[in-house]
């Protein structure tokens, strides 16, 4: 492996401060120009991608991106830093942003506050990107900790009175939870003092003592294990998803929880580090509530009437396999995990936006009522059945290769029993949404679907099927071409790559 | 030394490159993709290109002949997915390939007539030849990784042509073989995690087993077995193909049926024959055999369960096409108990892997021709009833020919392709029950004969009931020999039947031999099966033996009906399948529920704690401001107190009233006495003002001393209810207060002395409202009798009269008894107040006129007894002095 060198960079920055000129700059003075306002914020977001992106050949050839940005104190300072783990969360929750974007345009489409929402949308997109870059824990905590709470108007943008509840629920987790992650780096601070993230970890040594750091982990992994739906730390999840508008579901589900597992990353690989971990023998217990998390979380899903809910269900379940893939700390089952972020993003928010599209087209929510959807809407039912095969980890699509790492890992680190987790959690999620599928195409319809008007001007506005389709296309490519340099995989293997070396 | 250099050369065969497997799997697929575009406008085209694509990969197949030959093993590589897919070509996959392109050129020329009374035709023609390219792959696969892509192709694809029809039966059968096929998925690439936890590379060679791993080992055997074996309809993981290839459109059931299950075979080939073999050397090491020798036995085994099993069900069905589902079950078996008897005898099974895999292409020949044929029967005349039928071979004589043909090849008739693979198996059998000596497996070539016996017996029936025999229904104009094209295709099969029938050495010496070879399996036993055993009596005989089986079923079968019996439903394993399901199913519903009930509990007893915790904060909060207010003003004064207070409060009030009423009548006087000046008129006013003021404090004051006395004699709870009602009866008093300030008023402006009439006014309304009685009056002893009568007449008794109190108050006094009097007051309430209870205290939640009045009342109390406190400091502080000064 060609050894790592840091560049002085001065694009990471441009990473979030873009979305913030976006929720700032654009939508206060674009009240009365919808279509200026679309334009601009769509504008951003590519340009968002394209930093992000900008990144990827060079951390593919070694070189990582740094920028010192401000010193807050003599010994703090806020520093951006860009490897592999990063830049790939980093892109993965960019062209996600830019999809959910554009299906937004489509599908809020005459709701209320609809400045509020693109404002919110766009910092949020910040405060993620710069979490994506943190270069020391300081740095990560300040946009984490903005991006937990400034997507509360997201959740509760429809203001209807199950909306506040789960609003309010999920602050009280999101505020729980991140108090136990400033605990967390408070204690590190105390320990080790303010360091950059450490590519292999040794921020802490054994040295310290081992209780304290035992103390310092579980405050790390129950903190970012709520933002990371870790049962039984999951409880706002299945009532923030259904609550929130569709486009916010897609990135709150394929971005948003995952912070929280790629949180748990940073810990385990650039906090701690791997042989420390090893030594202190602690990721046992996190594969344990993680496998735990899978098989709990997906037979619920299998009760849940609420299209939304299920697929809420499926995150968290979902979210237990990342995290069961950092916790058996071998390098196949991390790259599993990594690559699984990317991969997850793009599966959930495509169910999410079909699932979005249902509602907003066709007013429907439930599941029982889904029956024959297929002939009303053949664009959105097919992409739920593409969607729906990857999550199954049918190949050739992207389900399947996080899935063959996530194997492949646990063969490696000698524990093949988890297999049986693994694959009785893709059976279950066979379980929860084959039959949805199964009855779209093949049950007569129900009630609700012909009570549906003949579609005149087609299924539905572009700007909601065409972010659909860019998202299925995106889980079909990151299957077939996962081995292209450049894709998720490369990133994932150079990531798993440094943190075990 | 000798071993290992042969095992070197053994090795060296590499594999030489071809782009043939790629693009055989890649032809069908992208013609796929043109189905829809002409199917819409040129349905003919369509057709033109489902039949040349199906015949170029069948060229293409023969095409890799000669290579295959030449070099044992060509392949290529596609970069796609975790890397590249791989395909590598053995002739055992090239013989797999021969078949698959050849049964689906001729099912797809027989679809063309066929699918006319069915809808969605591109659907059809599309899922076909997806399905090809998915078949094709699995057998070309040159690692694990392209198999199980392929594989889970092949099975979701092929959902759709099971459900092409959308009846009902259709789709319940779908629905079953879409879960099945989904946990098969899921059971393969479970054994193909397990083959990388053994020391397998995920390439399609034997895996060196690391040390330690026997369990492993048998757990990823039994789950790449029962992966692949859901496929191939193996016991007990057959269920969903009986439901399954009826309910399809024939064509597709000749495939389902001949080719499809094939990939699960193919699977389980591998599986036993590649994967879990040692690795290839010249050297025969029983050891290193031994668990490729107890797999092979398991798999023979469920063969052999298998094939008697399905044999037995197929016996019970009317539906022609039914009954030659549960064939394909069992002749399944068959081919697992060759493959069996393969992985058993090692290397010297040649004579299993050749009678497994032969009869896999005899199977793809013969069911998808009796498939092709029952459905020329069911497009004709809309029956697939087999015992509503008869007698058709006079209508559709070429059908019948190739159907007969069909079934001669499956029940094993000499001279027919299925006699030969047969024979082989039954060789294989024998072979293996001499090996060990195994009493069982001698016992298993019973059941071989008897099954075959079963076989012909099924097919007599078929043969007897829909082509001979007497008709049971009148065949309209209608009921003729099939459309040509559907003839030639049931034709072709009928030759390939024959063909391998009488020429077996085709594939024996073509195929079988190399590829034995190739994988050091010894193959001279096929030279001596083809030189001396094909046809030799002792076959010939076993033939007839299992036909003269099959003809004593029959009778037997038919004179008691033994063929109409239905087993109970909980007899299948189907029916627990279902149970199991419906049990998950419910089991989630169950734990939904109960979470969603723990989930609610949580809440409510959040919600509770959150109640309980205002609650308790509030009474936190009271406790706090009580103890502010304490630290402000002072220990509060007990119950009582609180009385006085409030007495104080009321009648501050009353006193306030009755000045203002005074004041307002004489605002009235003055306005009805306009031409004085305002300054006159000013003065007046506040002459009543003073007056009024004067004598309203008077009676304040005097009854305030009642409130006093009636507390000091421990009245104030009794009198406390009414007090109110008693200040308000005394309201007239305003109106004399009023009366006398008006009728004084001018006297006082004229600088008169006023005092006289002001005192007389107040005494005579003090004496007429009798204040005093008024509160004692309140002051009720329930049942006045006894002890508490008496006391009750002592209370009243010890009330003191308002000239007593007077005369307590202010006269016949000296200066010490007043001092005296304070003093014992103050000790009085120093000691109620150390003495108090606390829990008696009463305080104000907030700060109204009372409170505000009561603070007043509290903080001159305060400075009081501090003032108390203090003079008792002085005086221990004088009388320390005096000591001091005593001393000195």
């Amino acid at each position: 492996m060609v050894e790592t060198q840091l560049v002085t960079s001065i694009v990471p920055p441009l990473a979030f401060v873009l979305p913030i000129i976006g929720a700032a700059g654009v939508v206060p003075f674009t009240a009365n120009a919808p279509r200026l306002r679309k334009a601009a914020l769509a504008a951003i977001c590519v340009l968002e991608v394209i930093v992000a992106a900008s990144f990827v050949p060079g951390v593919l050839s070694g070189s990582e991106y740094q920028t010192h940005l401000v010193q807050l104190t003599p010994r703090i300072w806020m520093y951006l830093h860009v490897d592999a783990l990063g830049a790939l969360f980093g892109l993965t929750a960019s062209v996600l942003w830019l999809i959910a974007l554009v299906y937004s345009f489509g599908y809020m489409e005459g709701e209320h506050r609809l400045g509020r929402y693109y404002a919110f949308f766009m910092l949020a997109l910040s405060w993620t990107m710069g979490v994506a870059y943190a270069g020391n824990l300081l740095t990560f905590l300040i946009f984490y900790e903005l991006f937990s709470l400034l997507t509360y108007p997201l959740i509760v943008h429809e203001e209807t009175p199950e909306a506040m509840a789960a609003g309010t629920k999920y602050i009280i987790y999101i505020l729980i939870g991140g108090s136990l992650v400033l605990l967390a780096i408070v204690f590190t601070f105390f320990l080790a003092g303010d360091q950059t993230l450490a590519a292999q970890g040794g921020l802490l040594a054994l040295s310290m003592g081992k209780g304290k750091l035992v103390a310092v982990f579980w405050c790390f992994v129950a903190g970012f294990g709520v933002k990371a739906a870790l049962v039984p730390l999951h409880g706002w999840v299945p009532d923030a998803h259904p609550a929130a508008p569709a486009p916010f579901s897609a990135v709150l589900s394929g971005v948003m929880v995952a912070a929280g597992s790629f949180g748990i990353m940073r810990v385990v690989f650039n906090v701690f580090g791997v042989a420390l971990l090893r030594e202190l023998d602690v990721m046992r217990w996190l594969t344990y509530f993680a496998a735990f998390t899978v098989v709990f979380a997906a037979l619920l899903a299998v009760s849940q009437d609420n299209l939304k809910r299920r697929l809420a269900y499926s995150t968290i379940s979902q979210m237990g396999y990342v995290a069961l893939g950092i916790g058996l700390l071998g390098e196949e089952a991390a790259t599993g995990a990594i690559v699984h972020i990317a991969n997850h993003a793009f599966m959930k928010g495509a169910l999410f936006l079909c699932a979005g599209l249902l509602i907003k087209r066709a007013g429907i929510r439930n599941v029982s009522d889904l029956s024959g959807i297929a002939q009303k809407m053949p664009v959105t039912t097919a992409a739920f059945a593409i969607a729906t095969l990857a999550m199954i980890g049918t190949p050739p699509l992207s389900g399947f290769v996080s899935k063959w790492f996530l194997g492949l890992g646990m063969l490696d680190v000698g524990q093949p029993w988890y297999l049986a987790v693994l694959l009785g959690g893709a059976l279950l999620a066979a379980v929860y949404l084959l039959p949805i599928v199964y009855a779209a195409y093949f049950r007569p319809p129900s009630a609700a679907v012909m009570a549906l008007p003949e579609r005149v001007g087609g299924e539905a506005p572009a700007s909601m099927l065409v972010p659909l389709i860019a998202a299925v296309v995106l889980v079909i490519v990151l299957g077939i071409a996962s081995s292209v340099p450049g894709m998720p995989l490369s990133l994932a293997r150079l990531a798993a790559g440094i943190a075990f070396k | 030394m000798e071993g290992t250099e042969v095992a070197t050369a053994v090795e060296a065969v590499t594999t030489a490159y071809s782009a043939l497997p790629g693009l055989l799997v890649a032809v069908p697929l992208l013609s796929a993709l043109l189905v829809r575009p002409l199917g819409k406008r040129w349905p003919s085209a369509r057709n033109a290109l489902m039949v040349g694509t199906t015949a170029a990969t069948l060229l293409g197949a023969v095409a890799m002949i000669g290579p295959v030959s030449e070099a044992h093993r060509i392949g290529c590589e596609i970069p796609a997915m975790l890397g590249t897919l791989t395909f590598t070509v053995d002739p055992f996959g090239l013989l797999f390939a021969l078949f698959t392109t050849f049964v689906w050129f001729c099912s797809t020329l027989y679809s063309l007539d066929y699918l006319k009374h069915e809808h969605a035709h591109d659907r059809y023609h599309t899922t076909s030849l997806v399905v090809l390219a998915a078949n094709l792959g699995v057998v070309l696969a040159g690692d694990l990784v392209t198999l199980y892509l392929f594989f889970e192709a092949l099975g979701l694809v092929a959902f759709l042509l099971v459900i092409h029809t959308e009846t009902e039966d259709a789709k319940r059968a779908s629905l079953k073989y879409l879960w099945m096929t989904v946990i098969g998925g899921f059971m393969l690439v479970g054994g193909i995690f397990l083959t990388f936890a053994i020391g397998g590379d995920g390439t399609l060679a034997p895996i060196v087993a690391r040390e330690g791993t026997e369990t492993l080992r048998w757990v990823a055997s039994i789950l790449l077995v029962l992966g692949f074996g859901v496929k191939a309809g193996m016991l007990p993981v057959h269920v969903w193909l009986p439901d399954a290839h009826p309910v399809a459109p024939s064509p597709a059931s000749a495939l389902l049926s001949g080719v499809m299950i094939k990939a699960g075979a193919y699977g389980i080939f591998r599986t036993v024959l590649v994967l879990m073999r040692p690795e290839v050397t010249e050297h025969f090491d029983e050891a290193a055999w031994h668990f490729t020798s107890q797999l092979g036995l398991v798999v023979l085994w469920i063969g052999m369960a298998t094939m008697l099993i399905g044999v037995m069900l197929a016996l019970g069905q009317h539906n022609a096409k039914r009954m030659l589902a549960y064939h394909s079950v069992s002749q399944m078996g068959f081919i697992l108990a060759g493959l069996g008897a393969a992985g058993y005898l090692g290397v010297h099974g040649a004579m299993g892997v050749a009678g497994g895999l032969f009869h896999v292409v005899n199977h793809a020949l013969f069911k998808s021709c009796l498939f092709l044929g029952v459905g020329a029967v069911f497009f004709r005349t809309g029956e697939l009833d087999m015992y509503k039928l008869g007698g058709l071979w006079k209508k559709m004589p070429l059908t019948f020919l190739f159907t007969l043909i069909a079934a001669a090849g499956i029940t094993g008739v000499p001279l027919f392709n299925g006699f030969v693979s047969k024979c082989l198996i039954h060789h294989a059998l024998v072979e293996a029950a001499e090996y060990h000596e195994l009493a069982s497996l001698a016992f298993a070539e019973k059941i071989f004969i008897v099954t075959c016996g079963g076989t012909a017996c099924s097919f007599i029936k078929l043969i007897g009931f829909v082509f001979l025999g007497k008709p049971k229904q009148e065949y309209g104009p209608e009921v003729k020999d099939a459309p040509p094209r559907m003839l030639t295709a049931m034709g072709f099969l009928s030759a390939a039947i024959i063909t391998l029938g009488v020429a077996p050495q085709l594939l024996i010496k073509g195929i079988f031999e190399p590829g034995s070879e190739l994988w050091g399996i010894h193959p001279a036993i096929l030279d001596e099966y083809l030189e001396k055993l094909f046809l030799s009596p002792a076959d010939l005989m076993s033939v007839a033996l299992a036909f003269a089986i099959g003809a004593t079923i029959f009778v037997v079968g038919m004179r008691f009906g033994l063929f109409h019996l239905k087993a109970p439903k909980w007899f299948g394993v189907d029916y627990w399948y279902g149970k199991a399901a419906l049990g998950l199913i419910a089991f989630c519903g169950f734990l939904g529920a109960w979470y969603d009930l723990a989930r609610g509990f949580v809440g409510d007893g959040l919600r509770w704690s959150m109640a309980r915790y205002r609650s308790e904060w509030n009474r936190i909060e009271r406790a706090r401001r009580r103890l502010v207010m304490t630290l402000a003003t002072g220990a509060p004064g007990p119950r009582d107190q609180h009385f006085v207070q409030g007495a104080y409060v009321v009648l501050e009030r009353e006193r306030q009233a009755t000045v203002r009423r005074a004041v307002t009548d004489a605002m009235t006087v003055v306005r009805e006495r306009p031409e004085h000046g305002e300054a006159a008129c000013r003065a007046y006013v506040d002459a009543v003002r003073d007056v009024a003021t004067y004598m309203a404090g008077r009676l304040f004051h005097e009854r305030m001393g009642v409130v006093s006395d009636l507390v000091r004699y421990g009245m104030a709870e009794e009198v406390r209810h009414g007090f109110d009602g008693v200040v308000r009866d005394v309201v007239a008093t305003r109106d004399s207060v009023s009366a006398t300030a008006l009728a004084v008023a001018d006297r006082r402006m004229a600088g008169e002395s006023v005092t006289r009439e002001i005192s007389a006014a107040v005494n005579r309304i003090l004496s007429d409202e009798r204040f005093d009685s008024r509160l004692a009056a309140l002051v009720v002893i329930p049942n006045p009798t006894g002890r508490a009568a008496d006391t009750a007449e002592a209370i009243r008794q010890a009330l003191p009269d308002l000239a007593a109190i007077r005369a307590y108050r202010t006269e016949g006094l000296t200066r010490l008894e007043k001092a005296a009097r304070w003093m014992s007051d103050i000790t009085r309430l120093a000691v109620e107040a150390i003495t108090q209870e606390r829990s008696s205290w009463l305080f104000a939640d907030h700060f109204g006129e009372e409170s505000v009045v009561g603070t007043r009342l509290a903080i001159q109390r305060y400075a009081r007894d501090m003032s108390f406190n203090v003079a008792v400091i002085v005086l221990v502080a004088l009388a320390f002095l005096l000591a001091l000064g005593v001393r000195a």
